[in-house]
Order: structure tokens, then sequence, then C-alpha cells
């Protein structure tokens, strides 16, 4: 039936329908895979996304439940198989290492006859070689076979999951599928579990089945990936593409929410709940996602390609690019020198993405910054906002578009302007809205900025403030346009750690929230390390690297970032002793 | 507009400020516009007309004495005030507004626009004004209107010269750039933020140009080329000096001395003014 049999498992377009008291719930919606021989797919998801459901139905454990479409196992159709033929297959042909708990052992079994049991409904083995084979399977798990006499729960944690892989591998299955092999295990024995999967299926070449929400184990294990939501695959591709670059809002919320991938990076869940219940009509993802419109719940969205072996299943083709920069360039003629501020530099800063510039002074940071937001004419090379190209001021004078902030912020207010004038400036200029409605917006971005909304703040000159005041007041004043992309030079030089990581929080839960997205130019790193999602690195006017933020911080490649990290970081580090 | 309001209250405030001479000054200014306003009320004889005996001395009927025709001196100044404000503050108004704008445009637009402006503002600069306003007033004819244009046609440039420089360092401030992100318009910028800004120092500017104009039209009036049917103090003046003979009789001493007084005290008053109000625009200046 399929179309070429080189596959050794394919599912097409299932379907798994739990019949629940009061309304069916549908945990598996329209997934279709293929798996090679030998190959490794990880499946990653927020507990409740349909992972295990995926797992149990693969097997056809589906008991509580009808499920549609089809699963074939080496062109044989599986799903409709009556359920003799299909124990044939169980633990033969697919088996499966059950999520780690007390009870999916049997308590009154000891180990042998757990392990012992396949191999006598399979095999018809006689007692002695069945303990042999356990002992064999034991070592190679990496478990001392004495165990085998003991009981369930006489077993830690780390050794059940053992015990439960020994089980899964005694039949000489062709396809292993792994649920949660390290959920509860401490970090020791979890990377041993994970170092003794690499292992065996580089010895025994099984194809494997990884599903798990810690994407550590993912990375490690697997080649290719897949993002669930609601019961649907809403990515798919290459594991260390994805884990690098994610295209739906959903894996980059569940990448953010995973403190193992890069260790200084705050975290941030996913807001919101998945809907439960029955499918709905448009992208499932739509209530959570920082990029939705309501057009996306209309329709659901197909898994289409967007990119070389990268499947995403969202309305705007994955996440948003809001800003790109091709080939700008700037010079500065001087009396009798040219100075090349910015050298055909290049950007691109999608929807949610904090981005941070760094580079030392005098390397074109502000300048390109300038020249992105529409303040300075650039000599060669576009920028397009929302993928039209950026003339005259038509991104920063609208509500939801582009938005600078300056770096002085003395400069950046007028010192003769009250307070509340210089908040809602913007909206007087754009005449949105009544004087009343005006003066709301302005005091809400004021109370997110951390100044006071009294009437007599608000009354005050910006002259009589103080620098971080007004540094906020300049904040305030970009952010009641309600931005969709703020550049930001400096913002935070003048504010005191506190309010300066109230704020960064504010902007990474707008981040979160909205779909926000940052151009954060600054020379503190150690900020940068911390919020930052990608960071483009600034030299002599020129991009030296850039890319995913752990990776630039992790392993620079360009010499000069190199020098940079190792100065400031490692002089920070020394700083407490000395 | 409210903000142009507020700065127009300001003055009461600064006033406060200033030093006991500032103080002095404004009075005296205050007083000279009292007596102009007044006129007519406190000069007992009038201005035009013969009222006693020619050339009497100060004292009696004629406090500060009488011309050669017999016309009260003290109501000839209390009238020559009138004529001397007047043109004063016109002129310093029409300078400060034109050269204003002009030096807005000039510093907002750049370019070439800059470069035509700067040109005519050198030319008019390095012109020497007193031989062209004399050539401009007889050639125009002496009527009140005319000087006043005239004086206004040479003292636009120094409002102009500030107001550019001022608005060519506006220019490159973060909240006039961030304003032109929001989509503001020239004329959004210029009543919002340039003019707010360059008020002050148009305004202290202005009480040194209507210390000028004052001058220059004593100056003209002085050598016969002012209004001959108002009552300016230069005329005063340029009718006493043309009394064959004055510095021979003591009649100088009133005739000449009184309007010399009063354009002295107008013109020293407007002048400390001018300074007080510089160091309030500038608080880097004196202190």
């Amino acid at each position: 039936m399929t179309a070429d049999g080189k596959y050794l498992l394919e599912i097409k377009d299932l379907s798994v329908t739990y019949r629940a008291v009061h309304s069916p719930v549908k945990a598996v919606d329209g997934v279709s895979l293929q798996l090679r021989k030998g190959e490794s797919l990880g499946i990653i998801g927020e507990s409740g996304c349909g992972k295990s459901t995926l797992a149990l139905g693969i097997m056809g454990l589906i008991k509580q439940g009808s499920i549609e479409g089809e699963i074939y196992y080496k062109d044989q159709k599986l799903t409709g198989l009556p359920e003799k033929k299909l124990k044939k297959y169980r633990w033969k042909d697919i088996a499966l290492v059950f999520q780690n708990s007390l009870e999916v052992l049997n308590p009154v079994l000891n180990i042998k006859e757990q392990i012992g049991e396949p191999l006598k409904t399979h095999y018809n083995l006689s007692p002695p070689e069945i303990d042999q084979k356990v002992v064999k399977l034991l070592e190679m798990v990496g478990l001392n076979p004495k165990w085998r006499h003991y009981y369930p729960h006489q077993l830690s944690g780390g050794m059940r999951q053992r015990v439960l892989l020994a089980m899964a591998l005694s039949c000489d299955p062709e396809l292993l599928i792994v649920d949660e092999p390290t959920t509860s295990l401490d970090p020791l024995s979890k990377n041993e579990i994970v170092r003794l999967l690499q292992k065996l299926q580089k010895k025994l070449g099984f194809a494997l089945v990884l599903i798990s929400h810690d994407l550590g184990v993912i990375k490690k294990l697997t080649s290719r990936v897949m993002a669930m939501y609601c019961g649907q695959v809403i990515e798919a591709g290459i594991t260390s593409e994805v884990l690098k670059n994610p295209m739906h809002c959903y894996t980059r919320g569940l990448l953010n929410s995973s403190p193992n991938l890069f260790k200084y990076k705050d975290l941030w869940g996913i807001d919101g709940e998945p809907s439960s219940g029955n499918s709905v009509k448009g992208c499932a993802f739509y209530p959570r996602c920082c990029q939705g419109e309501e057009s996306c719940s209309q329709t659901r969205p197909l898994l289409k390609y967007v990119a070389l072996e990268r499947m995403v299943a969202c309305h705007k083709g994955g996440i948003e690019t809001f800003l790109r920069a091709e080939g700008i360039r700037k010079t500065y003629k001087l009396k009798n020198m040219e100075i090349e501020a910015v050298k055909d530099v290049s950007l691109e800063i999608r929807s949610g993405e904090v981005v941070a510039l760094v580079g030392e002074s005098g390397s074109g940071k502000s300048t390109l910054a300038h020249i992105l937001a529409g303040v300075l004419p650039a000599e060669a090379g576009r920028v397009f906002y929302r993928n039209k190209k950026v003339e005259g001021r038509w991104a920063t004078k609208m509500i939801g578009g582009m938005q600078i902030i300056f770096q002085d912020p003395f400069s950046a207010t007028s010192h003769r302007m009250k307070v509340l004038d210089v908040v809602k400036e913007p909206l007087d200029i754009i005449k949105r809205g009544s004087k009343q409605e005006r003066e709301e917006e302005a005091v809400k971005a004021l109370q997110t900025v951390q100044l006071p909304v009294s009437p007599e703040f608000l009354d005050r000159y910006c002259h009589g403030l103080s620098g971080g005041q007004r540094q906020r007041l300049a904040i305030a004043r970009a952010l009641v346009t309600k931005p969709k992309l703020l550049i930001a030079d400096e913002v935070t030089s003048m504010l005191d750690p506190s309010t300066q990581a109230n704020l960064l929080r504010e902007l990474k839960g707008l981040q979160n929230r909205h779909g926000f997205a940052l151009l954060y130019i600054t020379h503190d790193l150690h900020l940068a390390r911390k919020v930052a999602d990608k960071v483009y690195v600034m030299y002599k006017g020129e991009i030296v690297e850039n890319g995913v933020s752990f990776e630039i911080f992790e392993s620079p490649k360009h010499i000069y970032t190199k020098q940079l990290l190792k100065d400031v970081l490692s002089v920070s580090r020394d700083a407490p002793g000395s | 507009m409210a903000g142009v309001l507020k700065l127009l209250l300001k003055p009461i405030k600064t006033i406060k400020k200033f030093s006991l001479l500032g103080k002095t000054s404004f009075i005296v200014i205050l007083l000279i516009l009292l007596v102009a306003i007044f006129a007519p009320c406190i000069s007992i004889h009038p201005y035009n007309v013969s009222s006693g005996p020619p050339l009497s001395p100060p004292g009696g009927e004629h406090p500060l004495g009488t011309d050669e025709l017999g016309i009260d001196l003290w109501a000839q100044i209390c009238y020559g005030a009138r004529v001397s404000l007047l043109v004063g503050f016109l002129t310093a108004l029409l300078a400060a507004l034109g050269g204003g704008l002009i030096g807005i445009v000039s510093g907002y637009l750049g370019g070439w626009t800059d470069k035509i402006l700067m040109r005519i503002i050198d030319i008019m600069i390095v012109l020497p004004d007193l031989p062209v306003m004399i050539v401009m007033a007889a050639f125009f004819g002496p009527s009140l209107l005319n000087i006043i244009l005239v004086l206004a046609l040479f003292s636009w440039v120094f409002p102009a010269r500030i107001v550019r420089s001022q608005v060519l360092m506006l220019k490159e401030q973060g909240y006039i750039k961030s304003a032109e992100t929001y989509g503001a318009g020239a004329w959004y910028l210029i009543h919002r933020h340039f003019l707010p800004e360059v008020f002050p120092l148009v305004a202290v500017n202005m009480v040194r140009l209507t210390g000028r104009a004052v001058v220059a039209e004593a100056g003209l009036s002085f050598l016969g080329l002012g209004d001959p049917t108002s009552k300016s103090w230069g005329l005063i003046m340029h009718h006493a000096i043309n009394f064959a003979g004055i510095y021979f009789t003591p009649f100088w001493k009133w005739w000449l001395l009184y309007p010399w007084l009063a354009l002295t005290l107008m013109v020293i008053s407007l002048a400390f003014i001018s300074r007080e109000l510089e160091k309030m625009a500038d608080p880097r200046m004196g202190r």
C-alpha cells in the first residue's frame, strides 16, 4: 500500500478520540509521520498534547477510544487488525518503554518474571534459557543481574527505568518507542539513561521514537523532531535546526521554557492553557499565540513546508519577520577623512524576539539603529518592516508600528514639557482618540515603566526629573503607541538594577504575550546574555558574528567576539573575589 | 497653545527675580509707559500749541519750561514718549517675528534655503545701517510707519541668527527626532517645540532691539529725517539744536537736557532689563 516500501513505520492522518463522560476528547488529531529504519524521531510538547496517546495508538493499546486513520508497519496495515495478530507485532517488532512509574510494573512479580513474560509468550523458551536471557538483558542495560530476584518497589527510579528498557528490548524490536525516559530522574541517572539509549541504538540499530518534554534529551538522542499541540503536529524538522531556530511560536515557547538549553537565559512559559475538549475550528494555538489575528480562528492551518526539511502549521507561515535590513551602508564625511560607520549590514528581527546588538562604543550601533528607524538616511541598502519597504515615516507613525528610543535620556525628552504631555505626544501627533483616552493610555504606559501617576507628578516639568526617570519617560512615550518592534538604544544605562530588572521583565512579558520584538542595543553583555534570543556582534561597522544567543555566548567563532566575551565575562567572574 | 499663554504669564515671575537695578529699570520703563498712555491727562498744556511765553525756564506753570514757540516741554516729552515707545516696540516686534520665522525656516529646512538666507543676513550685517537708513528714510518720505519699517528691516537679522542657531541645535535633540518619527509636521514642531524653546531668547533680544530702535528713531529725527508732524524726543532735540546759538544761552539746560534725559533713562533701563533677562535665559552667564 505505501508509496515506497522503505518506511519502517508510516502513519497517515491518525486521530484518536477518547470517549469521555461528557464529550469525546480528541487526543490525537490528524497526525501523519514516516520513520525509516534506524532513524530517531523526537516528539515534544506540553503535557496533555497527545504525545503518549500517539505512542499507545501506534502500539494498538487504545482501549477507551476510537482510532481513525492508518498505521503501516513494513507495509502491513496495523489499524483494524484483530488483537491476536497485533500481539505478534507488539514487543517483537514494536516495543514501548512506558513512562516510568511504579504502576507499570506488576507489584507481585519480581524483575525476572516481569522481563521474562514477553520472552515466554514470543519465543517459548524454557525457564533456564529465560533466566540466561534476563541476565544478559540486565547487563545490557547496565543493571546488576542480582536485582532480578527483587520486586519493583524495592528498586530505585533509575533502576526501574532500566528494567522497563530491558523489557522493551527483550524481543529485539525494530522500533522502540520511549515515553519520557528521564522524568523524575536525578541528573546523574538521567545522563546515564541517555547514554545508554545512545549506545543501545548504535549497537542494536532500532528505530527510535522518543517522547519527552526534556529538550536536552531530545537534542542528544534524535535527528528529527515533531512538536505537538492539542493532538496536532505544529512543527516538524531536523532537531538541531528546530531547537536553534524554531519557526512556530509554540515551539519557541517550549524552548524558552527549557532551562537546560541555555543556562543563563530567563525562563518564560507559554501563557494560557491548551484548549481542552473537542478540536477547535481554527488554529488550535490561536488563543495563546503571540501573533494571532482574528483570521487565525477561522480555518485550521495545514502542515506546510516553509523551509528545507521544515514543516510548520501556521497561517502566517511560522513566526513573522518584523524587520529585515539588507546591505545597509553609511559613511560620515569629516574634514579630511571618511568614517565608514556602517558597512553592508543585514539583519532580521522576527516577531517576539529580543535581538541584542552588542559591540564597543563607536562600532556603529547607534547609527545602524537610526537608519533602521528611518531617522537617518542610509547610503545604500533597504529596510523592510513587515515585508513593506520603510520609506518616510509610515512605520513609526502608527499605532502598533516600530518605535525607537534614543540613547541620551536628557535629550530624548524636552526639559520644558510636562510629564503627561511628553508621554502622550505621539498620540497627539497621530491624533488618536479623545483627549481623555490619550491621557489614560499615557498613564498606563507610565505605570508600565514604574513611574508615579499622581496628578502632581504628571504635572511636573521634565527638567525636574532624574536621568533614570527621564529614561523611563522616554520608554513610556515609545510604549504608548503599543509598538510591535522597539529599537532601544542603551535604554537601561541610567536605571538602577532593580528598575532595570523590572522594566526588562515587563518588556519580556510583552514579548511573550503579544509577540513584541525588541532590538536591544547594549554593551552590557551580562544583560544581553540574560534577555536576548539572538545576538548580533558589531565591530567597526560590520556585523562580525550573529546567531542564537546561546551559540554566540557559549561558543563564539569570531576572534573579536571571543575577545569581547573573555574580557567582559571573565572580569566579572573575578569581581566578587577581588 | 496653553504653553504659550503660560510663557506670557511668566514675565511676572521673572521680574521678581530681578536684581535691584533690574527692578528699578523695570519701574522706569513702566513709568514711561504710563506717561505715554496717560499723556493727555498728566500734561496740563497742549503739546502742539503755544501755551506761555517762549523759552521760559522750568518752574511755575511750566515744570520743564517751554521752547521757542512757547510750547510746554513736559507735554512734548509726554507725547514724545508715545512715539518713542511705539517705534521701539513695533520695530522690535516686527523684527522678532520676521527674524524668528526666517531663523526657524533657515535652521529647520537647511540646505539651499539656509545658505541663501545666511548670505542675505551676512550682507545685512555688513551694510552700515545708519547711512542706509538715512537714504531710505529720505527716499520713502518721513512718516512714522516708514521709519518703523526701515528700522525693522535692519533689525531682523539679529533674532534670525539667534533663532537659527538654536533651531540647529534643537534639531539634533532626541525629542525632536522622536516627534518626527511619530509623523510630526513642520507646523507641529514649530509651534510645539521650536517657538516655546526660542521664545525666551527672542524676548531678550526684543528688549535690546527696542532700545536700539528708540535710539535710531531719535537719531533719524535728530537729523531731520523723522516725521515732522510727530513729536518724538529726537525731534525736540532736533529743533533745539537748530535754534541758532543755543549753547550761548541757558536754554539748552531745559530744552535739550530734558528730552535727552528721558531718552537716556529709557535706553539705559532697557539695556539693564535685557542684561537681566539674558542672565536668566542662560544661567551659565553671570553668576
